[in-house]
Formats: structure tokens, sequence, C-alpha cells
């Protein structure tokens, strides 16, 4: 059995100071300081073929609060993928947490990242909560990543960065949940955090830079509930699929796009620029519904790219 | 004389705004004839949201990009202004909405090089021929407006005026609307401009932004489905 690589590396900054829409949260929290322990979470994991030709998670180093302990074969749809899920120790994200994430897929290897639970971010009154996430993935690598939805609290403030290197031949797909807030909490609580800024770009690995998706909401400049924002919808999905564009081509054919009233559900699908694969988006007024359309719609990537089906969640999830 | 000069400049700004400007706008809808098939849109107060949120996903993208180009071309950096057309086409999430400034774009550059007798233009023209930069219409109003001595503060009006206007020619067409409607919202947008500048100046082009998921879902409609009154 081949031991995992367990080497420890100082965990890398989490640097948002040339961020503008964060320069009016830059107090240092009264409780732990900026970046204290327990504040900045690392996590490096690095997924490659053994010998045998099995994907495995070959690189893992973690600080606190984040938590992996080891993959699992629990995918019944594709009993050989390496699942997966990141825990943290310290429930929500709170005030002044940094965050930073790097996954590596190897040629060939493969593998599925979730989170254990939803992310939630609580109330922040002196700085923000920031993540930054390196995903690479070499030729012919799959990965898909697949968390469960970021529950933001009242006066939230969270910021994140993540960087999708992926080669040509390869395909990832980067899911993300956002929910408009604690909807059954007390009266309900929609919309009422300060700023979530989403940052998600692709290029492939000799640096060509294909495509740059950025949101800010801030409720107070442009309200979720206008028109043309979320206008009567509570949850947000956004799926970035990075895929050769043979692939990225049939996946945009199967999947369907509507606005369903009835069940105030929506989705839709478009070409990434760059000739960078499909983004899809969802929107919903239930978590179960959104979470479905998203599994289903990675069910068609890995039909179309590996053959094989993406079995429906766990009835606990 | 410092007269004559603005009243050309005054000139050349409407010249350059007017929806008969042959840049192709009247072909395009911006995701309003499926808001409308949808039932999204369907009076003259879902428009004006309609057109508000265009307005203010306009701002922040494809105005941030004019104003910084206007920049660089003031200062002939050309290197800059093909720099900020690759970023802004990256930053088009939307199929459809790439074509648009693409076109629109491409139409603007050759005018530019009809209009005035400008190198950075030129050079721009061909690069865009040669495939070497996508071309976008954002870019081209900084490029042009410099080049016809219209300053920042005007280029972002005629850029917030031309969606604006964009949208509401084609609610004439899709929508149950008057034209006295369509000019009081045109009206009541205007005057939300001047907050739309004092943001979209003082940004670099990191901080883009734009999030307008309910209108990336109807241009998808649009993107796949099979109407075409209007090109998106």
């Amino acid at each position: 059995m081949i031991e995992q690589k367990k080497e420890k590396t100082i965990a890398p900054p989490v640097d948002f100071s040339t961020a503008r829409e964060m320069s009016r949260y830059l107090t240092e929290p009264e409780a732990m300081y900026v970046g204290a322990p327990g504040k900045h979470g690392y996590l490096r994991l690095g997924f490659e073929l053994d010998k045998s030709g099995k994907s495995i998670l070959r690189d893992l180093d973690r600080r606190h609060p984040l938590i992996v302990q080891q993959e699992l074969y629990f995918d019944e749809g594709m009993p050989e993928m390496p699942c997966v899920y990141i825990l943290s120790s310290g429930g929500p994200n709170v005030d002044g947490d940094r965050y930073r994430q790097d996954f590596t897929v190897r040629k060939d290897a493969f593998a599925h990242i979730a989170t254990g639970a939803a992310t939630k971010l609580a109330e922040m009154r002196y700085n923000y909560s920031g993540l930054i996430q390196n995903i690479v993935l070499e030729e012919n690598a799959y990965l898909e990543f697949l968390p469960e939805p970021v529950i933001p609290c009242r006066h939230t403030r969270f910021i994140s960065d993540t960087r999708l290197c992926v080669d040509k031949t390869a395909t990832v797909v980067y899911a993300e949940i956002f929910m408009g807030g604690r909807k059954y909490y007390k009266d309900g609580e929609l919309f009422e955090y300060d700023i979530l800024s989403v940052c998600c770009h692709g290029e492939r690995p000799d640096g060509e830079q294909l495509f740059r998706e950025k949101f800010i909401i801030d409720p107070k400049i442009e309200h979720p509930r206008n028109l043309g924002v979320m206008g009567n919808f509570d949850i947000f999905a956004n799926v970035i699929v990075m895929t050769p564009q043979e692939s990225a081509e049939k996946i945009y054919d199967k999947t369907p796009v509507f606005i369903d009233r009835k069940n105030n559900l929506a989705a839709g699908i478009t070409k990434l620029p760059g000739n960078a694969g499909v983004l899809y988006k969802v929107l919903g007024i239930e978590t179960g519904p959104v979470k479905k359309l998203v599994r289903e719609f990675a069910g068609i990537v890995r039909q179309t790219v590996k053959n094989k089906p993406l079995p429906p969640d766990f009835p606990w999830r | 004389m410092q007269g004559f000069s603005n009243m050309k400049s005054v000139m050349r700004l409407l010249q350059f705004t007017d929806s008969t400007f042959p840049v192709g706008a009247f072909s395009f809808s911006n995701g309003l004839e499926t808001a409308s098939f949808e039932g999204i849109v369907d009076d003259a107060s879902t428009l004006e949201s309609f057109a508000r949120a265009q307005a203010h996903q306009a701002a922040f993208s494809d105005g941030v990009a004019a104003i910084l180009t206007h920049r660089a071309f003031l200062k002939s950096d050309y290197s800059q202004c093909i720099d900020l057309d690759k970023y802004l086409i990256m930053f088009k999430m939307n199929a459809e909405a790439r074509m648009m400034i693409t076109r629109m774009g491409k139409k603007l550059a050759e005018l530019g090089v009809k209009l005035f007798d400008n190198p950075m233009i030129e050079s721009w023209l061909k690069d865009i021929k040669e495939n070497k930069t996508p071309g976008t219409y954002p870019i081209a109003q900084g490029m042009v407006f410099a080049a016809a001595g219209i300053d920042e503060k005007s280029l972002f009006c005629s850029h917030q005026y031309g969606i604006i206007n964009m949208v509401l020619s084609a609610a004439l067409r899709c929508v149950k609307v008057s034209h006295y409607d369509t000019q009081v919202i045109l009206e009541k947008l205007s005057n939300e401009v001047e907050t739309l500048y004092s943001e979209a100046s003082q940004m670099t082009k990191e901080d883009m932004n734009a999030f307008y998921p309910e209108l990336d879902i109807l241009a998808s409609l649009h993107e796949k489905g099979n109407m075409r009154m209007f090109m998106n």
C-alpha cells in the first residue's frame, strides 16, 4: 500500500487587501485576531493514480478547523471514484476567518469532493471571512466539486477567489449554491447579509486566461429581490464546467433550460468564453429542488465525459 | 473657440448616441424578448425594473471597461486598450452577449476609421480583422469617444443611454407599453446615472462585477430557444 504524503507546509497567506469591496470591513476583531490559530484553515488535497491505476488521495495536508480524514469509495455509479468530504470543526465561518484550499488532480486521476454539511457564514461585526481556492487538473483528469450550500447570516461578509487551472483535456465540475439566508430562522432572514463577493476564473496550465466571473452581492447597493437579479427566488446555484469543446457541446445540448413558475425553479446554460466549457445557473425557492437539479446536471457531465451515471444523493443529505 | 470645440463634441456625442448610428443596436433586445414571452416583463413598471437591471449590470462591467479604455487611449497606451478588450470578453459569460458586443464593436471601429484619421483605431480594426483581439463595443466606445474629444462622463452617459434605449426601443415592439411610458422610464433611469458613474469611475478592471442570474437565465432561454425577432 502506498503511504499518504503528509508533508506539512506553512499555510499560505489569504490576502484580499486589493479587494475594494471589502475595504470597509478591515477592523481587527475584538475576539481572536485575523489569522489566529484555528482561524486560518488550510487544506491541500492531491489525487493521483497509483501503480495499479487506482485513483487515490496521495497528498493531504490540513490545518484546523478544516478536516479531511481519508478518501472513501462509496459512489455506486463509479465505485473506483475516491470521494472526500471536507468537514470544519469550527462550526460556521466567523469574523476574521481565512481559508485556503488547494486541490490537485494529476494526469488521468479522478475524484469527487463535497462538504459534510452546509457552510454557515456567521454574523460579523468587525472584519470578514475569506477563502482562496486553487484547483489544478492535469491531462485527462476529472474532478467533481459539489459542496453543500453556503448559508449567509445577517451581517455576513464573505469573499472568495477560486482559480481553476485546467488542462484542455481535463474536466472539472465546480458547483456553488448560495442561500439567501437563514430563511426559517425566527421570522425569516433573507438577504440581510452585508456582502458576498465571489470570483471564479479559469485558465490553462500555460497561463492562458479563459474567463473570469465575479459577482458582488451587496443588498444595500442592488437588492437581490430586484427583477433581473434574483426576482422572486431565494436560492442561487452556479456551476462551472471546464471541459473539452466536444463534451461541452454535448452537455449544452442535453441540458434543459426553463422557467417553471409552478414549481418556482429556473435553470439556464451558456457557453463559457475561450471555449472553456459551459456555465449552468439555477434559481429556486427551496434547497432540495435546487440541489437535485445541480446533481442531475453533474450527472449529465459525468455521463458525457466518463460514460458513468451519478447516483442520486444520499437521502439524509 | 472653446465654445465651438465644445459644440463640436456635443454634436459628435449626439451622433454616436443616436439610435440610427449604424452599429446595429436595433437588432438586440438584451433578453427582453424572452422576458416578455415569459411574462416577467408585461407593463411599464416591470419594464422599468428590467431596464434598470440591464443598465446597472452594464455600468459595472462595460461601463468600467469603456472608461478605462478612454483613459488609456488619451495616454496613447494601445497595449492597455487591447488588454481591456481581452479582459472584457473573458468577463462576458453569456454567448449571445459576446456576439452582440463584438459585432457592434467591429462596426464602431470601422466607423471610427472612416470618421477620424487615428492610427490607434486603425491598428485596432486591423487587429480585430486578424483575430488578434476580440473587438468589443465598450472598448470601441472608449477609443472613438476619446478620439472625438468627448470627455469621460459624456462617454459614460452615452453608454448608459445606449443600453437603456436599446431595451426601451425593443419594448415598443414586444411589450404593451406606449412611447410615453418609455420616455418616463428613460427620465427616471437618467437620474441614476450620476450615482453609477461615481462608483464605476473608481473601479479597476479587477473590480468589474455583475450579479444578475435572472437575466442570465433569460438570456440562456433565448440562446437555446427559437424566438428570433431580436438577436439576443
